[in-house]
């Protein structure tokens, strides 16, 4: 007998094609698609992405939303919500009669006037949280992880990335009751009713590995995804006018949303997030924040929320937009920023109407969230 | 569903457990599930570069993700271990001529015994493998001669360690 048919018979049992276990599948097929797939339109200039932590179910159902519209509602202050009664999940929020543009315009000025350093490296620290409501059971659990980015300011560099999932811990005294009822698991399963079917995945309560990762800059010197990617020199030369600005990173919408090609969103809601991201943690100059900032206040729909608490617990303005999602449910995206220094502290996505992913949660609840520990130029790299 | 994820789906479908089993046969299971996961998200990422049939070029995608994130102790201590649980399987269940092939190529340099079970147990074709390991399809098939005439002797050089189990004789027989 040829050694090789020999050796095929042998194949051990367990090696052989058996089923993937249906949790496993779930889990794995989530983690994968809750990264932003490199656009097949645009093959040849792959968008650059960051790095995602945590399993992030939030984000394949953000990925897969199929239409998002914006409320008209112009500059008007945010109609009161119904405060949730786990005050542990939600944000004090007061509105108050102050215009979304004045509150902007404002942060503009403190963001053009705040010096930046220098360094090989733009350096950022974030911890995202994510709120998972538990298939069985219905307790909810709060995911966590810390993420650390050095982008290098020279081309021909690697960008580093550290980053640990910190673990779920159940919300409150009654989530963490019906956790020990239901014989504190060590591995929560959590599911959505979806557009396409029911998603579900695993969330272990334990603590991560800390993972190191390293990658040549995409085409050797793109950095940021800005509605197209682009260099480090594209970013420092961004103009800073708002207008003019507003221009150059409309030239890249084409009607479909910042996440995927299968869903329609308005040029302001488009601009918004991009705008957003543009603020919230790339190495722009202080006047091209300014800009920003400026450009967002022009932008209809946009709402100010003043004297927001932040994941961390700090205070801030938000700045949001609202919109309709898969499930179906109404989300709010906004951006929580220090008036006084123009900085942003966290991204957060908060329930208006509960519904897929976010059935179960109270309005109000902020479900997703990436708080902004620290960003700067350092020389240090992530050996440092 | 959109299209992306239907074919994504798909494919994970296919060759999870092929990519799971080749994996183990490099580092054992402990570290699998992780590297799997790893090398499909990496495909997701990627989808529009993955070609038909995507086995191969997952197998070569996981192949780095094992190279680039387990440290080589690690791994070798958990194939140390995949390989005796190959071998040291209930011999009453087994056969004594596949623990024999098994304990041969448990004993072959790893080199040998990837291009082996990515020929027998997976199927590829030495152009497929050649994508896997990262040669041309020429190096591969000498790698494979090479590799099959070691296993072969490796074969012959082990001795019959366990009896050959007798047929099992007909109750009725005896007991007439």
């Amino acid at each position: 007998m040829n050694p090789i048919d020999e050796l095929r018979a042998a194949r051990p049992a367990h090696l052989g094609d058996q089923p993937v276990d249906e949790r496993t599948r779930a889990a794995e097929l989530t983690r994968a698609m809750a990264a932003p797939r490199q656009s097949r339109q645009s093959r040849r200039t792959r968008r650059v992405v960051r790095p995602v932590w945590s399993l992030g179910l939030a984000g394949a159902a953000a990925a897969t939303a199929a239409a998002v519209v914006i409320t008209s509602n112009g500059a008007q202050p945010v109609t009161p919500r119904t405060t949730p009664a786990t005050s542990a999940l939600a944000t004090t929020q007061a509105t108050v009669r102050l215009s979304a543009r004045d509150v902007l315009l404002a942060a503009a000025g403190s963001a053009e006037s705040r010096p930046e350093g220098r360094g090989a490296y733009w350096h950022t620290t974030s911890v995202s949280r994510n709120l998972y409501v538990a298939e069985k059971g219905g307790y909810r659990i709060m995911d966590v992880g810390r993420s650390e980015m050095w982008t290098p300011r020279a081309t021909g560099g690697e960008t580093w990335s550290r980053g640990q999932s910190l673990g779920a811990h159940p919300v409150t005294d009654e989530d963490r009751a019906a956790w020990e009822q239901a014989g504190s698991p060590s591995e929560i399963t959590v599911a959505a009713k979806m557009i396409g079917g029911t998603k579900r995945f695993v969330v272990p309560m334990a603590e991560g590995k800390v993972r190191t990762e390293h990658a040549p800059l995409l085409d050797g010197d793109k950095v940021f995804w800005l509605g197209r990617n682009i260099t480090m020199k594209d970013l420092r030369r961004l103009p800073a006018d708002p207008a003019r600005l507003k221009k150059w990173l409309e030239a890249a919408y084409d009607g479909h949303g910042t996440e995927s090609a299968d869903e329609e969103m308005s040029a302001d809601v488009w601009l918004f997030k991009v705008g957003v991201g543009l603020v919230t943690d790339m190495p722009v100059t202080p006047e091209v924040r300014g800009a920003a900032f400026r450009m967002l206040a022009g932008l209809d729909g946009v709402r100010v929320t003043e004297n927001v608490t932040d994941s961390e617990g700090r205070r801030g303005t938000a700045v949001s937009v609202t919109e309709d999602v898969p499930g179906p449910a109404v989300l709010e995206d906004r951006l929580v920023f220090d008036v006084a220094t123009g900085r942003a502290l966290a991204r957060e996505n908060v329930v208006v109407k509960p519904g897929g992913l976010q059935a179960g949660l109270e309005p109000g609840t902020v479900w997703n969230s990436t708080a902004l520990l620290d960003a700067g130029w350092t020389d240090a790299n992530f050996k440092g | 569903m959109t299209d992306d994820a239907h074919r994504f789906t798909g494919m994970y479908d296919e060759c999870r457990q092929r990519v799971w089993a080749y994996v183990v046969s490099r580092a054992g299971r402990q570290v699998a599930d992780e590297v799997v996961s790893e090398t499909f998200a990496i495909a997701w990422r990627r989808l529009d570069d993955v070609p038909e049939p995507a086995l191969p070029w997952l197998l070569g995608v996981a192949r780095n993700v094992l190279r680039d994130n387990i440290r080589a102790e690690v791994r070798r201590e958990a194939l140390a271990a995949e390989l005796r649980a190959w071998t040291e399987g209930d011999v009453a269940d087994e056969v004594t001529q596949r623990i024999g092939v098994l304990r041969a190529l448990a004993a072959l340099h790893e080199d040998d015994r990837e291009i082996l079970v990515l020929v027998a147990w997976h199927g590829l074709s030495p152009k497929e493998g050649a994508r896997v390991v990262g040669c041309s399809s020429a190096a591969f098939r000498v790698r494979l001669h090479r590799a099959r005439k070691r296993l072969k002797e490796a074969m012959e050089a082990a001795e019959p360690a366990l009896p050959p189990i007798p047929a099992v004789r007909n109750l009725s027989e005896e007991w007439s």
